[in-house]
């Protein structure tokens, strides 16, 4: 049953939001700053949950959910004081809830014993005797058996007097049309007696190849409501009674106390026909139930009265990533083909591009904001992902011993989903360092005079184009030593190299790197900073440390907003264009030779308003031959491998600024150092996105054996075009 | 006897997947004219722009609740005869009472399946044809 499915997806979404709430509610209700809205907002979190899950069946969730709202009910009603140890056991609570919500959503069978131990706790805080018996849980009616209710019947129908509702029920028949009757106009009729709401029966409808165009197919059943007697409503039906299958009913309700004189009399029917149901084609009389259509008209001749009209109701809409993500790639086809666009019309006669590039502007700045729309449909805020964090630091300082707060901010901060969901894991995993390396347990904190809480920052913001999310805090820091002493151990560092503070806190990026003594259960789990680093920068991001010795560290991360469409500088060195992201470029520029000096080992060092900086050929690089050679037409763009790292890149030529589309290659081709992804260009052909950090790495060990297989996976893709 | 097929009928429920499953079910046992209201504030519009025959309500909505919804509807010159159905939760008798004190028509337990909504609605307008 594909719509109960579908429904269900929907439900275990909005869980999600709720069990979102119903934790921020629990968070802010421990911290002290909730109101009385707080428990009562958890309060109706958990009781939608509960009252979605029961009519979806997951009897396992329904049961836990009602006693953990039992609890929540009490501390509502004032009965249970809100007190830390109890909200604890609400937030341990509502973890195992989102766990059999994840369970339902799964399949997973939830064990009858998983929920004992929570349920226990919830039901001490309640004294048992409060608690349903779990045998009635599945029991729908359970708690309202005997109580005193007799349904109210409707006392009217009709709000104000003299409306009545006429039930009609219309099929033309093939005479009618023949009599040149047009049902469409029978329908205007009815309409202007009052309000009509019909349905249009289609089930009579042929398939196409043997649908006859002077048959009617289609009936109407609907409502009228009217200040028209019968007889007038009748009277609409006048030439067409014999050739059509009609039954006017009034009205609809027997038991109308408004409508005493026709209560008594049977529905009065005209004449019921045999004859199939037949209407006119589509496109004939109009449909007349759409609310909008019709709602103002009725308000008004039902009351009397003037109805302000009506608010947009909905402000939000939900749409299926799958949706919004067709329209990222058409918005991506659509850079590409407009690119295309651009280059022709650059290669027409002045006469005839003049106007056409006028217009090809318009079109350029178009896309581009409806880039920035879409891109922006599919951002979401980071919240998503921090909202896992609390627990996880609850379970780890719960599991270490550690006593620890956690503090964020920037949650409502925006960025794309595909790096939403790729941060999940990494972030997890500097918290997980965070708590088990780098806050102290309690006594060792006292003893150096701070206090026994530590506390971890989990911060975003947006910065210059990029979202920064920062994870901070005031735990001990990295032992520089031991770090540099655990590398050369490995063999990471030669052994008579001299480094920085900082240089020796970055060791921890080293792949195969972990520096806690004991492998703990949390973290060191040979998976280290290594990996953190490669999910980030897979992702586009840059990582960074800061770490001050027993004052605490910080790691920063810097990431694109987006995967899908970048602002690129177009360039050209020998036959092969390549695309570099503009956000690593920090200059171009075409030095004259005397600024360039060749130390022995580098090849040139460019003299920069004072300063030096080392330039490498693109050529050499990736193993290109240049056209341009050593001459002066060469072009240095300065650029950024990392923080303090700045270095030049001489390339032939500038072709430009565009908008490219990345195109993951990694799947095809694996990753390959200097290459961070590919392009289609204007002219059709496909490009490579250089990778600025690891140009840089390549200078460093020149021998790598990047340069052939870029060449081979170039020459393989070349688009035909 | 009451058309279902005529019966227009307003379903408000803050969760999307409640609503669509009420609808579900009100199709099923073939009431085709559905409304949704998706808060108290939005069904008072609706219904103050529209002739209905029903209005289903969950309880359990934030700002206004079902309960609130029913004092609102009654107390409103135009729609306050409209019959009104509170889905509750089970166990939950002090509501239960206190929409009969607010003038509810019957209320309805969830889950529920098509029969009981169809019984609970027959209570309430009549039977259906």
């Amino acid at each position: 049953m594909v719509a109960l499915d579908q429904l269900k997806r929907t439900f275990f979404d909005e869980c999600s939001e709720l069990l979102q709430q119903i934790e921020a509610g629990l968070t802010d209700i421990r911290e002290g700053q909730s109101t009385d809205d707080t428990i009562n907002a958890v309060f109706r979190g958990v009781h939608s949950v509960k009252g979605g899950a029961g009519m979806f069946g997951f009897d396992a969730l329904v049961e836990f959910a009602h006693v953990f709202e039992t609890v929540l009910d009490c501390i509502r009603r004032g009965s249970l004081a809100a007190e830390p140890d109890v909200v604890d056991v609400l937030l341990v609570a509502s973890d195992l809830l989102s766990d059999l919500v994840q369970m339902s959503r799964s399949g997973e069978t939830i064990a009858p014993g998983s929920v004992s131990e929570c349920r226990k706790s919830l039901e001490r805080l309640i004294e048992g005797d409060k608690v349903d018996d779990p045998t009635t849980a599945a029991d729908s009616s359970a708690g309202l058996d005997g109580i005193d209710f007799t349904p109210v019947r409707a006392e009217a129908f009709d709000c104000s007097d003299g409306i009545r509702s006429y039930t009609i029920t219309f099929r033309p028949k093939p005479e009618m049309l023949k009599k040149a009757n047009e049902p469409l106009y029978i329908v205007r009729e009815l309409r202007k007696l009052g309000e009509l709401d019909l349905i249009a029966e289609t089930d009579a409808l042929p398939p196409l190849a043997e649908l006859q165009c002077d048959h009617p197919y289609i009936g109407w059943t609907g409502t009228l409501r009217t200040t028209a007697t019968s007889a007038q409503v009748e009277e609409v039906f006048e030439f067409v009674v014999g050739d059509c299958e009609l039954e006017i009913k009034e009205p609809i309700l027997a038991e109308s106390e408004d409508t005493t004189e026709s209560t008594a009399a049977p529905p009065r029917v005209i004449e019921h026909a045999i004859a199939a149901a037949a209407a006119p084609l589509p496109g004939g009389p109009p449909q007349n139930s759409t609310p909008s259509s019709t709602s103002s008209e009725t308000a008004e001749s039902a009351s009397g009265a003037r109805v302000p009209p009506a608010k947009p109701a909905a402000t939000t809409t939900r749409i299926e990533l799958e949706r919004i993500d067709r329209v990222v790639n058409m918005v991506g086809e659509l850079v590409i083909s407009q690119a295309m666009l651009g280059q022709i019309v650059q290669d027409l006669p002045e006469g005839i591009s003049g106007r056409l590039s006028q217009v090809l502007e318009e079109v350029v700045h178009h896309t581009r904001e409806l880039k920035d729309s879409v891109m922006s449909m599919r951002a979401q805020p980071v919240g998503s992902v921090f909202q896992r964090m609390p627990r996880l630091v609850r379970e780890l300082s719960t599991k270490t011993g550690k006593k620890i707060r956690l503090e964020m901010s920037g949650e409502t901060t925006e960025v794309d989903r595909s790096i939403i969901e790729r941060l999940g894991d990494p972030l997890t995993h500097i918290i997980r360092n965070a708590v088990d390396h780098g806050i102290e347990s309690p006594a060792e904190r006292l003893a150096v005079g701070k206090s026994d809480e530590g506390t971890i920052r989990l911060a975003a913001e947006h910065r210059g184009g990029r979202i920064v999310i920062e994870v901070s805090d005031d735990g001990a820091g990295i032992n520089s030593e031991r770090v540099l002493k655990k590398a050369r151990e490995r063999g990471l560092v030669n052994p008579d190299a001299t480094l920085s503070e900082d240089e020796m806190n970055n060791l921890v990026f080293l792949p195969g790197f972990s520096t806690a003594e004991t492998v703990s259960d949390i973290s060191g789990r040979g998976v280290g900073m290594d990996v953190v680093r490669r999910n980030i920068q897979e992702i586009g991001g840059r990582i960074m440390l800061k770490s001050i010795r027993s004052r605490g560290m910080t790691i920063q991360l810097a990431l694109p907003l987006t995967l899908a469409v970048m602002d690129g500088m177009v360039i050209k060195v020998g036959q092969d264009t390549y695309v570099m992201p503009l956000s690593a470029i920090i200059e171009c520029l075409r030095p004259a030779r005397s600024d360039i000096s060749n130390l022995i080992g580098t090849s040139g060092m460019l003299q920069l308003r004072g300063d030096l900086v080392p330039l490498l050929h693109l050529s050499d690089l990736l193993d290109i031959s240049s056209t341009e050679g050593e001459s002066d037409e060469s072009v240095v763009i300065i650029t950024e491998a990392g923080e303090d790292s700045r270095f030049g890149l001489i390339v032939d030529e500038l072709c430009g600024h565009q908008q490219v589309v990345i195109k993951s290659i990694e799947e095809s081709y694996g990753a390959v150092p200097g290459i961070a992804a590919a392009t289609i260009l204007g002219n059709g052909r496909v490009a490579f996105i250089l990778d600025v950090e690891k140009l840089w790495d390549l200078g460093a060990s020149p021998s790598s054996g990047t340069a052939r297989s870029v060449k081979r996976s170039s020459a393989a893709m070349a688009v035909p075009n | 006897m009451p058309n279902a097929v005529a019966l227009k009928v307003l379903i408000v429920d803050d969760q999307n997947s409640m609503r669509k499953m009420t609808r579900m079910t009100l199709e099923e046992i073939g009431i085709r004219h559905i409304h949704e209201a998706d808060s108290g504030r939005q069904a008072m519009e609706t219904a103050s722009l529209q002739p209905l025959d029903l209005i289903i309500s969950d309880f359990n909505m934030p700002e206004m609740d079902g309960l609130g919804l029913l004092r609102a509807v009654r107390g409103h010159p135009v729609v306050r005869k409209i019959p009104f159905i509170l889905l509750t939760g089970r166990g939950d008798r002090e509501l239960v009472v206190k929409a009969a004190e607010a003038g509810v028509n019957n209320y309805l337990v969830k889950p529920f399946t098509p029969a009981t909504l169809r019984q609970k609605i027959e209570q309430v307008i009549g039977k259906l044809s």
